[in-house]
């Protein structure tokens, strides 16, 4: 039969963001496949040139959108690691409270888009319900639903505001039962089973050798999670473990693994964010003023020429670096070269080959498995 | 009026209804009647059609996540009439809710020529309106209405999405103020929030 | 549970001694460096000139472990003299990933990795003498990660890597000019200048040929 490339377009319902997938079909078998990005390139390794450490905060909240508090704390670690600042620690605690809020709000993201791919509309209202909940949460800390601008070089904004940690306590609690009724729609429904199971495979060591991390290398047996290899904040404090879940075949994970090790990873991220309120510094319930020293240290604002910073963080999607050097314009007060690492950047091109074999059919399964954010991957 | 390849000289019926169309469409135009029709017709069709607007299912950057937070119970937009369509020939509306790059700037117009008329486009998010926080970009066009005319500005970043729901509200508005001009006059166009 | 401190310390250390040991006759410098903020942990910087790239990669890869080609950052220094004009920076990472036997989970403990097994974090920084045209070897064979990252530098900041098969564009346009990288310095962003866009010092009043004009 004769075989032709297939353009799933930028404009396409399925694709998670703007990206293309040129596929080459066969019949209904796709025999190769090739991805094209750069659809939102925003050039924002250019403009950090041209900003101050702090103006790139807003910056880097706008790279995954879906999980802008995990990218803006990740960037100020690298901040932080190039002007030598030390952070309070219950700077540490809230940001680390924040960042599995935006964790879990991501997941849910994840899922709700997720389902529709597959053909179940149901999770998407479920699970965006409850992501307004922990968007609430977030919007008192940050100001907006989606872009906070939360984290500052040597602590953060603003202290959590008086009765947030007992909205989070209910909403966490409300939440953990919530995911049950998700597994008993989805794991009970036969279709999306059979839409997930079986399709996708990925081993564990050829996603680590094409730099894929994260959730998806988790999937396939391995519990590598930077929150306890290369600890940052309060992880190595807080009582939990990284989720990990069992391949099915020894061809690696499937589909259904995948989104199973994320299920696994929200109900983890509610048992930091449970164990982590209780334990902040200064208590849960005092709230202190701006600026204050528990909450920021005074940090320098000039980097000087030669000076390099580095954070490695587990975003939702996967490591993401940052590796910024200083000396730029204003005497150092830019940076010289900000560079962004993002999972995704790399992950896509790896999910592209990964749909070779399978059908057409199973294209959006296997795409919407990986967790494509494609405001990360084009910076 | 006849093809000169037919080589029958029968009684041809679609030559006699092209001549009745003619002569009527030419009696209509001199008494002018056809000018109110059509604007009768145009005025009626959005009224009709104002409260049922097909949105394409494009989702740029940020601000479609807002798109689609605006679609779930809690905000509704489904209630005022605006279902996600996946195919540019079936939405009235193009909801631009990110950064158009260069690499994006021919497809935008592809998709906006695709759509059928009467069309309109809404400019969500600071980013479609003039580039946004990325207007130094080497990369970044200084808003869509640099490549297709802009019927709503949403301002924001993201807007909420009760800012999108007033969006498409005064957009109701604004087709019943442009009403059936035919040409597709459109109009200065609306910011939200302005007033 | 954590990697502590101990065992980061051990790794490094050991990884530096292992590197001079292996490269230390081709000029490659190494040395356990940390981290200024946080918990302070340490890194294994490696300095290597251009033409042992490859063979430091390959090194790294199979002696040490290194699986995981994470970042390849360029950098344009007009004013870095002719030793320093460009320079490249590969992240790398040891991941003590394997693949688990079918429906077991390969579940580590933080305490209970020792020797190739703890991670690793690895910065080889690579200078590029002053030029229009800075070539690095490509270590696209070596790590299957490289590759995406490898065209984005180039993409982006013009460093061409050797060896790199079905080099193209990934970020720009495909048909940006030959010769745009955005990222070198000569390069000025969109109003760069203040006096660009506005008439006074408060940014208030645009410039009179601005003036009415939307884009």
């Amino acid at each position: 039969m004769a075989q032709m490339w297939i353009t799933m377009g930028p404009q396409h319902p399925m694709t998670h963001g703007l990206w293309t997938l040129r596929v080459k079909v066969d019949g209904e078998t796709v025999v190769d496949a090739e991805a094209e990005l750069g659809y939102i390139h925003r050039g924002v390794e250019k403009i950090a040139e041209a900003r101050d450490f702090t103006q790139v905060t807003p910056y880097c909240d706008r790279l995954c959108y879906v999980s802008a508090m995990t990218w803006s704390s990740s960037y100020i670690y690298a901040a932080e690691d190039l002007l030598e600042v030390e952070v309070p620690e219950r700077a540490e605690y809230i940001r680390c409270i924040a960042a599995e809020c935006q964790r879990i709000a991501s997941h849910l993201m994840w899922l709700g888009a997720y389902g529709p791919d597959v053909g179940n509309l149901t999770i998407m209202t479920w699970a965006l319900r409850e992501r307004e909940m922990f968007l609430d949460l977030l919007q008192e800390l940050g100001g907006s639903r989606m872009h906070y601008n939360y984290p500052r070089v040597g602590g953060v904004t603003r202290d959590i505001p008086p009765g947030w940690s007992d909205r989070l306590i209910a909403k966490t609690k409300l939440f953990e039962k919530r995911i049950d009724e998700y597994e008993m729609l989805l794991d009970e429904s036969t279709i999306f089973l059979v839409r997930l199971q079986g399709v996708g495979y990925a081993t564990a060591e050829d996603m680590v050798e094409a730099g894929v991390s994260g959730p998806n290398v988790r999937a396939s047996g391995v519990n590598y999670d930077v929150r306890w290899t290369h600890p940052y904040s309060v992880y190595d404090e807080l009582d939990w473990e990284p989720a990990v879940e069992k391949p099915t075949s020894v061809k690696g994970s499937d589909c259904y693994d995948r989104y199973r090790v994320r299920m696994e990873e929200m109900r983890m991220s509610c048992r930091i964010i449970l164990d982590a309120i209780e334990k902040i510094p200064g208590g849960r319930n005092t709230t202190y003023a701006n600026g204050d020293e528990m909450i920021l240290a005074k940090a320098p604002t000039r980097a000087p020429e030669g000076a390099t910073g580095f954070s490695n963080y587990e975003c939702t999607r996967g490591a993401s670096q940052f590796y910024i050097q200083g000396g730029g314009d204003g005497r150092g007060k830019n940076p010289y070269r900000l560079s962004i690492r993002s999972p995704m950047f790399i992950t896509i091109p790896f999910v592209a080959e990964t749909m070779i074999g399978y059908k057409v059919a199973d294209i959006p399964a296997i795409m919407g498995s990986f967790d494509p954010c494609i405001g990360e991957t084009d910076r | 009026m006849s093809d000169p390849g037919q080589n029958y000289a029968a009684f041809n019926s679609s030559a006699l209804l092209d001549f009745v169309g003619d002569v009527t469409d030419e009696s209509l135009k001199a008494t002018r009647i056809k000018q109110f029709l059509s604007v009768l017709a145009g005025r009626f069709f959005n009224w009709a059609g104002r409260k049922s607007l097909f949105t394409l299912h494009l989702g740029i950057k940020c601000c479609a996540i807002e798109m689609a937070a605006s679609a779930i119970p809690r905000f509704d937009a489904e209630r005022f009439g605006v279902i996600f369509r996946s195919s540019p020939r079936q939405s009235d509306v193009l909801l631009v809710n990110g950064p158009i790059s260069k690499k994006f700037a021919d497809p935008v117009v592809r998709l906006w020529e695709q759509m059928p008329e009467p069309k309109y486009c809404i400019a969500m998010g600071e980013c479609a309106i003039s580039g946004g926080p990325y207007f130094q970009s080497y990369n970044i066009l200084e808003g869509v209405d640099t490549v297709i005319p802009v019927d709503v500005y949403i301002p924001g970043c993201p807007p909420r999405p009760e800012a999108l729901i007033d969006g498409f509200g005064l957009l109701r508005e604004k087709i019943i103020r442009i009403g059936g001009a035919p040409g597709g006059a459109r109009g200065k166009p609306v910011i939200v929030g302005e007033d | 549970m954590h990697i502590s401190r101990e065992q980061n310390e051990a790794a490094t250390a050991e990884a530096v001694a292992a590197a001079d040991a292996a490269w230390g006759a081709l000029g490659v410098t190494a040395s356990s460096v940390a981290h200024s903020s946080g918990h302070g942990y340490a890194f294994l910087r490696l300095t290597v000139p251009p033409a042992h790239v490859v063979t430091v990669a390959k090194g790294l890869k199979h002696d040490m472990g290194v699986n995981y080609c994470s970042m390849i950052t360029g950098t344009h220094f007009p004013d870095g003299g002719a030793e320093r004009g460009w320079e490249v920076v590969y992240h790398l990472m040891r991941q003590p990933v394997h693949n688990p036997e079918p429906n077991t989970a390969h579940v580590l403990v933080a305490s209970e990795l020792k020797g190739m097994d703890l991670p690793l974090e690895i910065e080889v920084v690579v200078p590029l003498p002053a030029g229009d045209e800075p070539t690095v070897p490509s270590v696209q064979s070596v790590w299957k990660g490289a590759d995406w990252n490898e065209k984005e530098t180039w993409d982006l900041v013009g460093i061409r890597f050797d060896g790199h098969e079905n080099m193209h564009r990934v970020l720009n346009p495909h048909d940006s000019p030959e010769g745009f990288h955005p990222l070198q310095k000569q390069h000025q962003i969109r109003y760069h200048d203040f006096n660009e866009m506005y008439d006074d010092a408060q940014g208030f009043v645009r410039k009179p040929v601005d003036e009415g004009r939307v884009k």
